[in-house]
């Protein structure tokens, strides 16, 4: 065996390892699903059984988990469509103009995240209290917009700088405003990078459990709250709780398919030499 | 007034004087070229006419109007960039009605406008494409076409053909002064490439940082240079240099001696703001290659052959003198010389330049 092919493999093996590692969890709660009870119990775990479907009807037929998919629909969609209408505007500002402050706005931007959430958790509740909007779709909209705005800006701004200048000079010439510029070059152009930052928006909405369980009850339950909240009483659901998992986690792979589309970087090319 | 005006224009970046005064007054219809090395200002020039640039002080005029703080849509120019700054999204139909769609043009007079550039052009065809499908020399005409459609006052032109191979340039050169003939609009045109400059120019601006060393037609500024820069820049290959002593003159010549001079040269002052030469100071004599040959001339220069390149139709043979200084001259049909072979190079004293010691003409 020479050298080189012994690396190829070693490299692989390397690559199923970790494969491996990150699936592993994925494939357990999947294959947990379509387990009965017994079969979710045994001791040694069975890789072998006769799957069930027993699992999932029981889940759609809790009108509670129906509701809660919605209601993650409504809150990730909603914050992270805020987001991109509030985001892209201010990136392209923060990208193509010069004014003062703006290095420290661009911190300002930056340093909202160092702030671990659950420090802010107890002060925005009572903020929530205040404004009597607490266990509505808009307080979670509200507080995802704070945590998403600023990745659709800082790479939304990346994007926007890697635009030729050229495009806006020749655009202005030939009378376009600056919402013109923004509109028919920026964006379409920009696509790419607000693409991926819509996408890391929705993820984090959708998935977000410490703001959801902190600020609803019982009208605006999202998934991951429902998902936890099987956990409580007498007996733990396996087949239950893995079937919500996998019904959780379908929303954002299929709206990631969709817009990885996107992601594909390239749209530039052909504007300059 | 000039169609075209700019007075004492000036650009600064900081402490950095960019554009230091440029007067410039070109007509309506003049194919103006700004030509000059690299960083010489005449792409920021250009800029600051087209508004893309703001203006340090002085003033700019076109059609009469003072536009120097208007904004670039207002001042009704065209742009042709470099690197032809195509909408990459949009389709070839679209980056050329994208002027008239910001103006609010019905749809009827865009189309027909697009046609009808589309016809001058030559790429019906082309209009569904997008930028990317398009070869560099179609992409050219794409932004030439996005700058008609829009019947500027001024056509302005950033090297538009720097991007392109040398045979396509050609074309594309060719193909720029038919449009400038047959639209009969006033065009500004930056390049570094002096060929470009004297084949498409009515009147050739020379700048050198940041400042106008001449203006003048093409013919002008090759049979009077104003100076040895401009002497040195049109022409290709590039005028030869001797460092010669003025032996006498009088009021329309002057007569220099040079190591390597069979006899004195008596040159014909072709006028200039030099400085009157005396008996004795050291002059700049200035040769073309081109008026450099190996049969005809009533003067002649003994050169020592370096090497020779044939081109085909002509060869270009590099000599020295005997100061050293490397001399090149351009002769019809194949020569062959070996090395270190001693030859005269034979030339016409009228053809000769001279220039003083600070490289003014006189």
């Amino acid at each position: 065996m020479n050298p080189r092919s012994r690396g190829q493999i070693l490299h692989a093996l390397g690559l199923i390892a970790v494969l491996v590692f990150t699936i592993f969890p994925f494939f357990w709660m999947v294959s947990s699903s379509f387990k009965t009870q017994a079969d979710l119990l045994a001791s040694p775990p069975v890789w072998l059984f006769r799957p069930t479907l027993a699992n999932y009807a029981d889940v759609f037929a809790d009108q509670k988990v129906i509701d809660a998919v919605l209601n993650s629909l409504i809150v990730a969609l909603g914050s992270t469509g805020l987001s991109v209408i509030l985001g892209t505007p201010a990136a392209f500002a923060l990208a193509r103009y010069e004014f003062r402050g703006k290095s420290d706005l661009w911190f300002w931007f930056i340093s909202n995240r160092f702030i671990s959430p659950i420090v802010l958790a107890l002060p925005i509740y009572l903020l929530g209290l205040q404004l009597r909007i607490l266990d509505t779709h808009l307080v979670l909209i509200l507080v995802y917009v704070t945590f998403i705005l600023p990745i659709v800006i800082w790479i939304s701004t990346d994007q926007f700088r890697s635009i030729p200048r050229e495009l806006e000079e020749a655009a202005r010439l030939e009378g376009a405003s600056q919402f013109d510029i923004f509109r028919r070059i920026y964006l379409p152009l920009g696509l790419p990078g607000i693409a991926v930052s819509a996408i890391f928006g929705f993820i984090f909405s959708w998935n977000e459990l410490l703001y959801a369980l902190v600020l609803t009850r019982r009208a605006v339950q999202t998934a991951p709250v429902v998902a936890t909240s099987f956990m409580s009483g007498y007996e733990l659901p396996w087949g239950k709780i893995m079937a919500t998992g996998t019904v959780i986690v379908l929303p954002v792979t299929i709206f990631a398919l969709l817009v990885s589309r996107h992601m594909v970087r390239g749209l530039t090319m052909g504007a300059t030499k | 007034m000039s169609y075209l005006k700019l007075e004492g224009v000036e650009k600064s970046y900081g402490a950095a004087r960019i554009i230091r005064g440029v007067d410039i007054a070109a007509e309506k219809g003049e194919f103006v070229v700004f030509v000059g090395p690299s960083g010489c200002g005449k792409s920021t020039l250009l800029r600051m006419v087209a508004g893309l640039e703001e203006v340090s002080g002085g003033e700019i005029f076109i059609d009469g109007a003072r536009v120097t703080d208007l904004e670039p849509a207002q001042r009704k120019v065209s742009m042709v960039f470099q690197s032809y700054a195509l909408f990459p999204h949009m389709s070839v139909r679209d980056n050329i009605a994208f002027g008239l769609k910001m103006s609010r043009v019905p749809k009827a007079e865009i189309d027909r406008q697009v046609a009808e550039a589309a016809r001058i052009l030559r790429m019906e065809d082309l209009l569904d494409r997008k930028p990317r499908q398009l070869s560099g020399g179609q992409r050219q005409r794409v932004a030439i076409g996005r700058a008609i459609v829009r019947h500027p006052k001024l056509f302005l032109f950033d090297e538009p053909l720097s991007n392109l191979d040398a045979e396509l340039r050609a074309q594309m050169r060719v193909e720029i002064a038919r449009l400038h003939r047959n639209l009969g609009v006033t065009m500004i045109y930056v390049t570094h490439d002096q060929v470009e400059a004297m084949t498409l120019a009515d009147r050739i601006v020379v700048l050198r940082a940041g400042q106008v060393e001449q203006i003048g037609s093409p013919k002008d500024l090759y049979e009077r240079p104003a100076n040895t820069f401009v002497a040195g820049f049109i022409g290709s290959p590039k005028m030869n240099f001797l460092s010669a002593t003025v032996t006498s003159r009088n009021s329309d010549r002057v007569e220099l001696a040079h190591p390597s001079l069979a006899a004195p040269l008596s040159v014909i002052r072709r006028g200039g703001n030099g400085a009157e030469p005396a008996p004795g100071d050291t002059v700049t004599l200035g040769l073309r290659p081109e008026h450099l040959g190996l049969e005809a001339g009533d003067s002649r220069i003994e050169l020592t052959a370096d090497l020779a390149e044939s081109l085909g139709g002509a060869t270009l043979i590099y000599g020295q003198t005997a100061a050293g200084e490397s001399v090149t001259l351009q002769t019809p049909g194949w020569r062959s010389l070996d090395k270190s072979e001693r030859f005269a190079a034979r030339f016409d004293a009228a053809q000769a330049y001279v220039f003083d010691k600070d490289g003014r003409a006189f």
